[in-house]
């Protein structure tokens, strides 16, 4: 067939099938090639072009941001100072109980640089590296909650995987219940968070709070990780359906926290 | 060396775009093709070895972006660039109509093949069917607008004029 085209032509088609052939290669082998050094130069050069275009964007939002900030600043102090005499009267109860004291977290802040994946963000890239102490499976958090891990730490730059990435999994348990679950992204029939792993016999209503259950390695407990949106039988029949609606906001992510090495279960008060 | 630097330049643009300011849009649910846009104007304005290449490239980067599935939207976008790069021999490549028209088409394909990949029983058919098409519709009036809006305050044509062969017996 080639024959029949003139040599221009002729070259173009060798040209896309030569693409059409890698991208076949790749589509049947990508997932064995080690790709978090490309990634990870990539992230290297578009991280000053990323704060360069989120400047003009982000000193208007910051402006707004800064009015809701006071607003809140001023609820949360007065919580604060109802939470101090809660938290003296429970360290007392501990105390009694001879349970371990609660340690805080340490945070440190990050600015996200870029995101990636479509419709809902799945990876973001991050501002602070392995120069800023941040490690591999640091977890990641907004004030609202808990967006996801490290995966890549580079040296001034990271990559966090965030909740809605399919290989995602977090142990959670449902506030006040404990009722146990691990949550999920799952995108179909459509995007959405699942608890999964909850027996029938658990009771889990709409509203309710999910956080961090600290079974796993990976996140420190009692972080804030949604509230339950709907329940129901899963297909299976054995456990439940429960969708949970994310604490953090994925659509407009531009500041986060890390954990930096959060204390592993066996420590873990 | 001056299209390869061009080329460079488009793909890194359209990628700070695609994570960037357009992700708030897609976490609404609004999808806007940037990497079949981009292909579309590329392909319309080199024709179809560039266009191809282009979209190699441009998709290539995107999926070393998203760490799954390596190589599709390397494969769908090459074809695109080469298919708009073959058709834009005969097209009115200015008119406004043919570009809204290649847009949606160039959107279509990309974001259906692009579902694809995340198909699982048929309950998740009709969500992304009206991902895929909630994409196209928004993506080709939105970037036939924009290059409209660009040719007019450049007063340049961003798909290359056609040009007429003068008669050899003038």
């Amino acid at each position: 067939m080639g024959g029949f085209l003139p040599p221009a032509e002729r070259r173009s088609s060798a040209l896309l099938g030569l693409y059409a052939v890698l991208s076949l290669l790749l589509l049947l082998t990508g997932d064995r090639i080690p790709t978090a050094s490309l990634r990870a130069a990539g992230a290297w050069v578009f991280a000053p072009l990323d704060r360069l275009v989120l400047a003009v964007d982000r000193t208007a939002d910051a402006w707004r941001e800064n009015q809701r900030l006071r607003e809140r600043l001023v609820r949360l102090e007065l919580e604060n100072q109802r939470l101090r005499g809660a938290g003296v009267e429970n360290q007392r109860l501990r105390r009694l109980l001879e349970l371990p004291a609660w340690r805080g977290l340490a945070l440190k802040p990050v600015e996200i640089l870029a995101l990636s994946g479509e419709p809902v963000p799945v990876a973001a890239v991050l501002s602070a590296g392995r120069r800023q102490g941040v490690v591999e499976g640091d977890p990641l958090v907004t004030q609202d909650g808990l967006l996801g891990r490290v995966t890549e730490a580079y040296p001034t730059l990271s990559r966090a995987v965030l909740l809605t990435d399919l290989n995602s999994a977090v142990a959670c348990e449902v506030e006040s219940t404990a009722v146990l679950g691990v949550l999920r992204f799952v995108s179909t029939p459509r995007p959405r968070l699942l608890l999964t792993g909850v027996p029938l016999s658990d009771t889990v209503r709409a509203g309710q709070k999910v956080m961090t259950s600290g079974l796993s390695r990976r996140y420190p407990r009692g972080i804030p990780v949604g509230t339950i949106t709907w329940t129901g039988r899963d297909p299976g029949g054995l456990t439940q359906d429960i969708v949970v609606e994310p604490a953090a906001r994925l659509s407009r992510l531009r500041h986060a926290f890390i954990i930096p090495h959060p204390a592993p279960l066996e420590g873990a008060p | 060396m001056r299209s390869v630097v061009a080329l460079l330049i488009v793909t890194v643009v359209t990628l700070l775009l695609r994570s960037t300011a357009l992700t708030a849009l897609a976490a609404r649910g609004v999808v806007l093709d940037v990497l079949a846009f981009a292909t579309v104007m590329w392909a319309l304005r080199n024709r179809e070895t560039w266009g191809a290449s282009f979209g190699f490239i441009l998709g290539l980067a995107a999926d070393l972006d998203a760490a799954h599935w390596m190589g599709r939207h390397a494969l769908m976008l090459s074809l695109i660039g080469y298919g708009v790069g073959r058709l834009s021999h005969t097209l009115m490549r200015d008119s406004r109509r043919v570009q809204a028209a290649l847009f949606l088409i160039a959107t279509l394909m990309h974001q259906a093949w692009v579902a694809s990949f995340e198909l699982g029983d048929a309950a998740a058919w009709p969500y992304l069917l009206r991902r895929v098409f909630l994409a196209a519709v928004a993506t080709a009036p939105v970037g036939t607008l924009l290059v409209a809006l660009v040719e007019r305050v450049s007063g340049q044509s961003l798909s290359g004029h056609a040009t007429i062969e003068p008669d050899p017996a003038d």
